[in-house]
């Protein structure tokens, strides 16, 4: 046989086999694997573009240095002598004011030459969108959509921004240097630097972040940048393209791990179907190929044919799986744009060969094996049942998990990691399959007496036990992520959002000087409010501890580097402030001598224990004293805390703004208002805003997320599907034995059904049982709540899952009820 | 039982085949009748026609009075159910039954409540007292077509199709299958239609019947 009459006879087998559907399930489960990896592919080759070939646009320059405070002007001068372009822009939150309504943004006032690389994009009064180096011109503004929508404002509105107006020119599409902070929920207004000192929101504490621009030929930018090095201060950093914006990296890198794992989920799951569906369609051809050798093909050519038919379905399915990807990282993409600022290039070539080389690497580890053992099937077998190939031995499980972990190192790019997270992932579904065994060991115990459907549901899944443990497992980790990022989700952020008292504060007031305490607190009693508490507080640095100077890099956690490297808020005051609990030492009396006083959770990060001395520096002068008290602090209160206390007087000639929490009910909303526009200054934060803001946020995280594990789900039903295929013939020859004893259709449907009900039942159970435990761990852990349970889980769970494969194996219900009782027999 | 000139053709690949062409028998209560032939005769065919498992393309049968043809499919269920017993050559029990729940399973399709001792009592009866909670592939042939035996008879069937009962077993076994098999026809006076090769099996019947190229030939009653 020539080898295009093989190709042909090959594609001819192909076509009539999927039209018969004796690959439906095995195409299917190539789909959905590959779907699955091409669609995290196709999202981290966007993000990776973003990152490396638009980093300097990440940055809107070649290098930043940012800082509390102005750049000095030794280093601006330098950097002109070098010959770099610079730019500035200062951002910080503060009060807009329009429409009689005040809403928290985040203000960037930027000079005229910004940006210095990458394009800005905003859509202007006029109503074109321009993209380009583009900057608000003196007077105007660009507001995000966010504040807009917030203060329903239209272009052309009047802005009052501190003790200036600003007329709203523009609404900002895209801004190349975005920030990933708390800042980030905050809507954005921008403006022009030459505004800022109107604005008169310059003052001592305010949150202002200087970021000196710089840009300019490679070489000079790395000679700035070796001078610049070494004459940081403290609190100064400098941000540049090689290290691309080191946070958003690390999250990115996170969520392209999380992806990846949940993308090789789906595909493991997908593997078992593929695997029991290879051999299925094996097994119930090994007679025509007897038939084929009898005709006269040899075992190679045979055997030709086979691979031929597998590699043409892998490279179909292969194709579809990743144009099924690049539909669904779209969804993905949400993840990334906030953090890349709507900036994503087109994915490049590689994603698109990904998705066909996996289906291939998924059929060269699951059916290559038992296709191998059809070269054993001699002519003979036409005449003989016995000569049928024996199943493939050791070598199969081997080629799966190599081919699996093959794809798991493609899909992270490590192969240490793809070992450690395949082991971890095998692991969980051991894990998920022990407890499935047993429950479905247990069963077999229940009472038998309650029913025939009730006896053979249980008696036809301990029939096969492993292969329902393999279809529990399948299904019920899929379900247990939606479970997880639906219910479990909802319930864990009302549940922290009940944890806060009724009467805890909802506002948050800072910035307040020390002039404007008093017509502060008497704006308040004005309006029948209760006067707040305002507590002082200076920026302070710690530089030492026991006189040794505290370095970020002299501690290995990375929450206690940050701590080193961050401002502290230090406060003074009397009294031990409400709600905190002196855990060890003493708090001060009366006219007390310079001491500190610490949260206990920061003591522990940053290793200070009690007697200590600590030296804080504020505005480059030190102060030095011993801790003598530690403190328990309830965060969740939502009043003022500070990690450091000092008593009163002793820093009292520092610069100081003063912060204070209250209380507004909703009636009183408009006072924040009338608060603003006395005190432009003073910046309101709105608690339950940025709680909606995060919760918008989770909610659009999980979304995306959401897709992938339906994947995971769809992949599960499939080996469902797989599972019933194979017991098929049993399952016939069993109704048609029940039909020849006189079973109605009624019986026989509600015996079949009982099966599915029993595998969906369990299948809910344990994901429900999963969710609550990543629930529980999680209120622990995460949200430091109580531990709590939903009583509402398992029952949803379990008819989820009921519903899930009631409706999956349905079909297969319908088909062995409508066959005659004799045709059943015969078929087999 | 009575079945006139019923006939059976299957289409494959497009082309009519016939497996029966006319076939009449009739069968009177507590009465056994042999139907013997070559392998591929189409005997089996005919007993699926006979027991309602299957539509005849032509001809009439009748159970107990009433029409097969005219009965929907349930209703030749409920038949069954309640009046005819199977023994098959390949004793077609549920592997993943025990002995005790495969005789049950009929005596619960009919919804009867004392399934479990009923059953148990018949097994008892079969010699299968100590094999109650044995699953099929860990009973022996004999073993596996007694607890058949004991599931065709546990309802007291008015008619019992015997499909080669002794095709798969050893002649010794065999020899006492088929005692068993007439002693209990004997005690309950079930009619009997007996599918066989065997000719010394078919001379214990009251008729023998012989299908030759899809016609049955009636012999000496």
């Amino acid at each position: 046989m020539t080898f295009w009459g093989r190709c042909l006879l090959a594609w001819r087998f192909t076509r009539r086999e999927l039209v018969a559907g004796e690959l439906t399930v095995l195409g299917l489960a190539l789909l959905v694997a590959v779907a699955a990896m091409s669609s995290v592919a196709f999202f981290s080759d966007r993000v990776e573009r973003a990152l490396t070939d638009h980093a300097s646009q990440l940055l809107a320059a070649d290098l930043v240095l940012n800082s509390p405070e102005p750049a000095p002007a030794a280093i601006r001068a330098e950097a002109q002598r070098r010959g770099l372009t610079q730019a500035e822009n200062i951002s910080f939150p503060s009060m807009v004011f329009a429409n009689g309504q005040a809403a928290l943004a985040t203000y960037k006032a930027v000079s005229d030459n910004y940006p210095l690389r990458g394009e800005i994009s905003v859509r202007l009064a006029e109503g074109g969108v321009m993209s380009g180096a583009l900057h608000p011109l003196p007077g105007t503004a660009w507001a995000d959509a966010r504040l807009i929508s917030r203060l329903k404002l239209k272009l052309g509105d009047a802005l009052e921004v501190g003790n200036t107006r600003l007329t709203l020119a523009g609404e900002i599409l895209r801004e190349p240097d975005g920030t990933l902070d708390l800042y980030n929920f905050v809507p954005r207004l921008m403006f022009n630097r030459a505004d800022l000192a109107a604005t008169g929101l310059v003052q001592p504490g305010s949150r202002l972040r200087w970021r000196l621009m710089l840009a300019g030929d490679s070489a000079a930018v790395a000679g700035f940048r070796v001078w610049l090095e070494p004459q940081l201060k403290s609190g100064m950093r400098l941000e540049s393209v090689e290290e691309a914006r080191p946070e958003i990296r690390t999250a990115l890198e996170r969520a392209r791990r999380f992806l990846g794992l949940t993308a090789m989920l789906t595909v493991a799951l997908a593997a078992a179907a593929v695997g029991m569906a290879v051999r299925r369609y094996l097994a119930r051809h090994w007679q025509p190929v007897a038939v084929l050798r009898c005709l006269g093909l040899s075992a190679n050519e045979v055997w030709g044919l086979f691979a031929g038919l597998f590699l043409l379905l892998g490279l179909l399915a292969g194709g579809l799986g990743t144009l099924a990807g690049y539909a669904l990282q779209s969804g993905l993409m949400q993840l990334a744009q906030q953090w890349v600022g709507g900036l994503l290039p087109a994915p490049g070539r590689l994603p698109w060969l990904s998705g066909p080389l996996s289906a291939l690497v998924l059929l060269l580890g699951l059916a290559l094996p038992p296709l191998l053992s059809l070269r054993q099937v001699p002519p003979l077998a036409v005449l003989r049942d016995e000569l049928r190939p024996s199943p493939p031995g050791r070598l199969a499980p081997l080629a799966a998990v190599a081919a699996l972990l093959a794809l798991t190192a493609w899909q992270v790019g490590d192969l240490t990691l793809a070992g450690w997270l395949f082991g971890g992932l095998a692991g969980f579904l051991a894990a998920v399959g022990l407890v499935a065994f047993v429950a479905v060991w247990l069963m077999r115990r229940l009472p038998t007496g309650v029913g025939v459907g009730w006896r053979f549901g249980i008696a036809n899944m301990a029939r096969r036990p492993w292969l329902a443990v393999i279809q529990i497992v399948a299904l019920s980790v899929g379900l247990m992520a939606l479970l997880t990022l639906t219910v479990v989700r909802g319930d864990l952020i009302a549940a922290w959002q009940q944890s806060v008292p009724a009467d805890a504060p909802n506002k948050f007031a800072i910035n307040i000087q020390p002039a404007q305490i008093e017509p502060f607190r008497g704006s308040f009693v004005g309006h029948a409010l209760p006067a707040p508490e305002l507590s002082p507080m200076v920026r302070a640095r710690l530089t030492a501890i026991n006189g040794h100077p505290v370095r970020p890099s002299s501690y290995a956690s990375e929450q206690a580097q940050r701590l080193a490297e961050r401002e502290f808020n230090l406060s003074w005051r009397a009294a031990l402030p409400t709600g905190n609990r002196v855990s060890a030492g003493q708090w001060w009396g009366e006219r007390a001598k310079p001491q500190f006083s610490v949260e206990q959770g920061l003591a522990e990060t940053l290793g200070i224990r009690l007697g200590n001395s600590l030296t804080f520096t504020i505005g480059g002068t030190p102060y030095e004293a011993r801790v003598t008290s530690l403190r328990k602090v309830s965060w969740d209160s939502f009043r003022v805390n500070f990690f450091v206390v000092a008593p009163p007087a002793w820093f009292a000639d520092q610069p100081a703004s003063y912060i204070t929490s209250f209380r507004l009910a909703p009636a009183d909303e408009d006072f924040v208002n009338q608060l603003v526009a006395q005190f432009p200054n003073v910046t309101v934060i709105d608690v339950s805003a940025i709680l909606a803001e995060v919760r918008a946020m989770v909610d659009q995280l999980s979304r995306a997320v959401e897709a992938l594990f339906v994947l995971a789900l769809a992949a599960g039903v499939l080996v469902l599907w797989a599972a019933l295929a194979s017991t098929r013939d049993e399952r016939l020859f069993d109704v048609g034995l029940m039909r020849a004893l006189g079973a109605s259709r009624r019986q026989v449907r509600s015996v079949v059904l009982a099966e599915l009900m029993w595998l969906g039942a369990l299948t809910g159970l344990m994901a429900a049982l999963g969710a609550t435990a990543i629930g529980a761990i999680a209120a622990v852990k995460l949200f430091n709540l109580p531990l709590f349970v939903n009583p509402w889980l398992l029952p949803l769970g379990v008819i989820s899952g009921m519903l899930v494969v009631g409706l999956a194996g349905w079909p297969l219900v319908r088909r062995v009820t409508r066959s005659a009782p004799a045709a059943v027999l015969r078929a087999l | 039982m009575s079945a006139v000139g019923i006939a059976k053709q299957v289409e494959f690949h497009g082309e009519s085949l016939s497996i029966l062409r006319s076939a009449s028998l009739t069968l009177y209560e507590g009465e056994s009748v042999a139907i013997v032939g070559a392998s591929g005769s189409g005997k089996s065919t005919l007993l699926s026609l006979l027991a309602g498992l299957d539509h005849p393309s032509a001809g009439e049968v009748a159970l107990f009075g009433q029409s097969l043809t005219r009965l929907s499919e349930d209703d030749r269920a409920r038949l069954r159910r309640d009046k005819v017993g199977f023994v098959f050559q390949n004793f077609q029990l549920m592997p993943q039954l025990t002995a005790l729940e495969n005789v049950m399973l009929p005596l619960e399709l009919a919804g009867r409540r004392d399934a479990r001792e009923a059953a148990r009592a018949m097994l008892e009866r079969v010699g299968l007292g100590q094999r109650l909670q044995h699953y099929p592939r860990h009973l022996s042939g004999g073993e596996q077509q007694r607890v058949a035996l004991a599931r065709a008879f546990v309802i007291e069937p008015l008619l019992l199709f015997a499909d080669e009962p002794t095709g798969n077993l050893d002649p010794a076994t065999g020899r006492q299958i088929i005692d068993l098999l007439f002693q209990l026809n004997a005690e309950q006076g079930t009619a009997l239609v007996l599918v066989t090769h065997d000719a010394e099996l078919a001379g214990r019947c009251d008729a023998i019947y012989r299908l030759v190229d899809g016609k049955l030939n009636g012999a000496g009653r």
